[in-house]
């Protein structure tokens, strides 16, 4: 998978940067618009992270003129800070694939990307196959064990999955949460919401197979550890 | 009131005082007419007798049996004319020619005429001439004109009223047209249309011209504003953009202490909650600049459900007992399903943080007598203090906490509730009883019909 970075802020397309490499894709950067411009026109992407307050034009001319250029295939996803509204409904208008306000999680960005890609695929169903046979239809949000239906609330079912999709890595209870309840603003990030529903889900798996798989991190988080 | 309709009104009014003056004067002026017209007949049909006398001589007139006098009366009695012979007298003191009212017997009846009676001299003998009108015939006349000139008042009065309020109406359409199309129809700067109201009249002219022009001045201050706002936003968000990213690869390091791992996720909630406020602060800024439209109509039955929907799993972990009671449901012509969303999510989730596990909420709609719809979430929490009621919807401001499971404070959650309220022109109050609970009641105003 090859993106392109189009970012200003040296310190942020660093570690977007860094998080993209670890996470074995290709990695191009563009600081500015003719940069990028150039870029874009000339090499073929899978993804572009488009920021859209870049120095000598605005984002947004730069996914329309991509736009327009037909041999272009790249996704785009407008990360912008600016958070005005107008300029989400002019980039999905324009053909963004998603968007994303900044501040985001890294997580959450490459979340988004697998979704774009499976979209893009037409993979239609899904499986993950985790833990001790556990099989995770994402598209019709079942988890099964076997033939047996594992019952899942839907957030239950959105925590686990998001932990399945990052697996062998800790995800601390802000990220899981941000997950979970999106861009609705809660201000009390010490709730132990995300500790009920672990527990929850590792009660129901239980009954199943053997739930250690789903680890706790102390004083961190929770993890997925590989099985193979 | 309508100008339109005021005019009319006042335009009926002062017509109507116009009959009114008609009514009262007409009768004294019309006599007075009446009188001279009569007058004036009487010296035309002088100066004709006066001409036949010369012409033809007095003895025409004189009748043979009578020998003395002269005198001829029409049928019906109005008018008569007659010549009577006079004893000489010296020159006349008298004024040779007066015009008075007095009774007159005709045949066998009586009436009364308007008399000229004239006094000159034929063949050396004074003769007196009169000609009397009857004054019936005066009155029969002054009825007639008294009729007329009210008729031709009240029909132009009447005519008049209705010309003049098409013409008002006519003068007053731009005005009109102004008020529908730029003062109704803008809820928002950018949707205001700039196009020139048609008109000739320099007033509206002036009027529309300057609302143009104010309306430009508001646009380019909201731009500005926006402007303002997304600059703030990009620069306070890009820097917890960062750092957060930073974190969260510097989480994935496996060479990381556990000691510094605790480090950082600590760093990374102290990060959020700066996050969380600037952008609340954001989130408030940008709708009291109206940065936000209000272009759905939306349903509060449908936004409730979505937000339990969201909170199904919340409640289920305290064990809260829900109750919808949405009978009629109230759906908003223009709203933001986004942000009542976010207001409707704030108190449930409130009532469910602050709740007693095992407890209840409640939430109710009514259609008070009023009009308009009252939204109230109610939960059966510890309560909040009378003291600190006044204080739960102030950005900021934290409470000491009054018991073990009391909330210490409310954070922001209800200053974006409030300020969503007053974006669709609601308003959110609190009652609350310690130890019983505290119901949050959302009060819409009634449904104003479109023009």
């Amino acid at each position: 998978m090859h993106v392109l970075i189009v970012e200003d802020e040296k310190s942020l397309h660093d570690e977007v940067r860094q998080f993209l490499l670890e996470s074995q894709y290709l990695v191009d950067s563009a600081h500015n618009y003719a940069d990028a411009s150039e870029k874009i026109f000339v090499n073929s992407y899978d993804f572009v992270l488009l920021d859209l307050g870049l120095p000598g034009g605005d984002g947004l001319d730069l996914l329309r003129e991509a736009r327009q250029n037909d041999r272009q295939e790249a996704s785009f996803i407008i990360l912008t800070a600016r958070g005005a509204l107008d300029d989400r409904i002019k980039g999905l208008d324009l053909g963004a694939d998603d968007y994303l306000p900044k501040p985001f999680s890294l997580l959450e960005l490459q979340s988004r990307m697998q979704a774009i890609t499976r979209r893009k695929f037409g993979l239609k169903r899904q499986e993950i196959v985790f833990g001790p046979g556990f099989v995770m239809d994402v598209q019709g949000r079942v988890l099964r064990h076997g033939e047996q239906e594992v019952p899942l609330t839907k957030k239950e079912f959105d925590l686990l999955h998001y932990l399945v999709l990052h697996k062998n890595r800790v995800l601390t209870r802000l990220q899981l949460g941000e997950h979970l309840w999106g861009n609705v603003l809660e201000d009390d990030s010490d709730s132990n919401y995300i500790d009920v529903h672990i527990k929850n889900i590792r009660k129901k798996l239980s009954q199943f197979a053997s739930a250690d798989f789903l680890e706790t991190v102390r004083g961190i988080g929770y993890r997925v550890a590989e099985n193979n | 009131m309508r100008l339109e309709a005021k005019l009319a009104l006042f335009n009926a009014l002062s017509k109507l005082l116009l009959v009114l003056l008609g009514v009262a004067v007409i009768p004294a002026i019309v006599s007075r007419v009446a009188v001279a017209h009569t007058d004036q007949r009487l010296h035309e049909k002088k100066r004709e007798v006066l001409d036949l006398i010369q012409r033809d001589g007095l003895v025409a007139f004189v009748r043979q049996e009578k020998q003395e006098a002269y005198a001829d009366y029409n049928i019906l009695k109005q008018e008569y004319i007659s010549l009577t012979p006079e004893l000489p007298r010296p020159k006349p003191a008298a004024p040779q020619e007066r015009i008075f009212n007095e009774q007159r017997q005709v045949d066998d009846e009586v009436e009364d005429f308007r008399i000229l009676s004239y006094q000159f001299e034929a063949d050396n003998r004074p003769y007196r001439l009169e000609i009397g009108s009857s004054l019936a015939t005066v009155e029969l006349l002054e009825d007639t004109l008294r009729r007329l000139a009210l008729w031709v008042l009240v029909i132009g009065a009447a005519l008049t009223v209705v010309t003049d309020a098409a013409f008002a109406r006519f003068l007053l359409r731009p005005l009109g047209d102004l008020i529908s199309r730029k003062l109704h129809n803008v809820r928002h700067p950018s949707a205001f249309s700039f196009t020139p109201i048609p008109t000739t009249t320099t007033d509206f002219r002036q009027l529309d011209d300057s609302l143009n022009e104010m309306m430009h001045q508001m646009q380019s201050a909201f731009e500005k504003e926006r402007e303002f706002m997304s600059n703030v936003s990009h620069e306070l968000l890009t820097p917890v953009s960062i750092l957060q990213t930073r974190f969260e690869n510097m989480l994935q390091d496996p060479t990381l202490a556990h000691a510094h791992s605790l480090k950082l996720v600590d760093s990374q909630k102290t990060l959020y909650r700066l996050r969380n406020t600037v952008k609340t602060l954001l989130l408030i800024a940008n709708i009291e600049n109206d940065q936000y439209l209000r272009e759905e109509s939306v349903s509060l039955a449908a936004v409730v459900a979505e937000a339990t929907n969201e909170l199904e799993d919340r409640l289920a972990q305290r064990e809260l007992h829900l109750r919808v009671l949405l009978e009629p449901d109230f759906v908003l012509p223009r709203a933001n399903q986004t942000l009542l969303f976010t207001l409707i999510f704030n108190l449930l989730s409130n009532a469910i943080k602050y709740n007693r596990e095992g407890g209840s909420i409640t939430v109710t709609g009514v259609v008070p007598p009023q009009g308009g719809y009252h939204l109230s979430v109610a939960d059966t929490g510890p309560g909040i203090a009378p003291e600190n009621l006044p204080h739960l919807f102030d950005r900021f401001r934290r409470f000491h906490a009054s018991g073990p499971k009391s909330p210490e404070g409310f954070g922001l959650g209800l200053p974006i509730a409030q300020t969503i309220a007053n974006f669709h022109k609601a308003t959110i109050t609190a009652t609350s009883e310690v130890g019983k609970g505290t119901t949050f009641t959302l009060e819409f105003q009634p449904i104003v019909a479109e023009q």
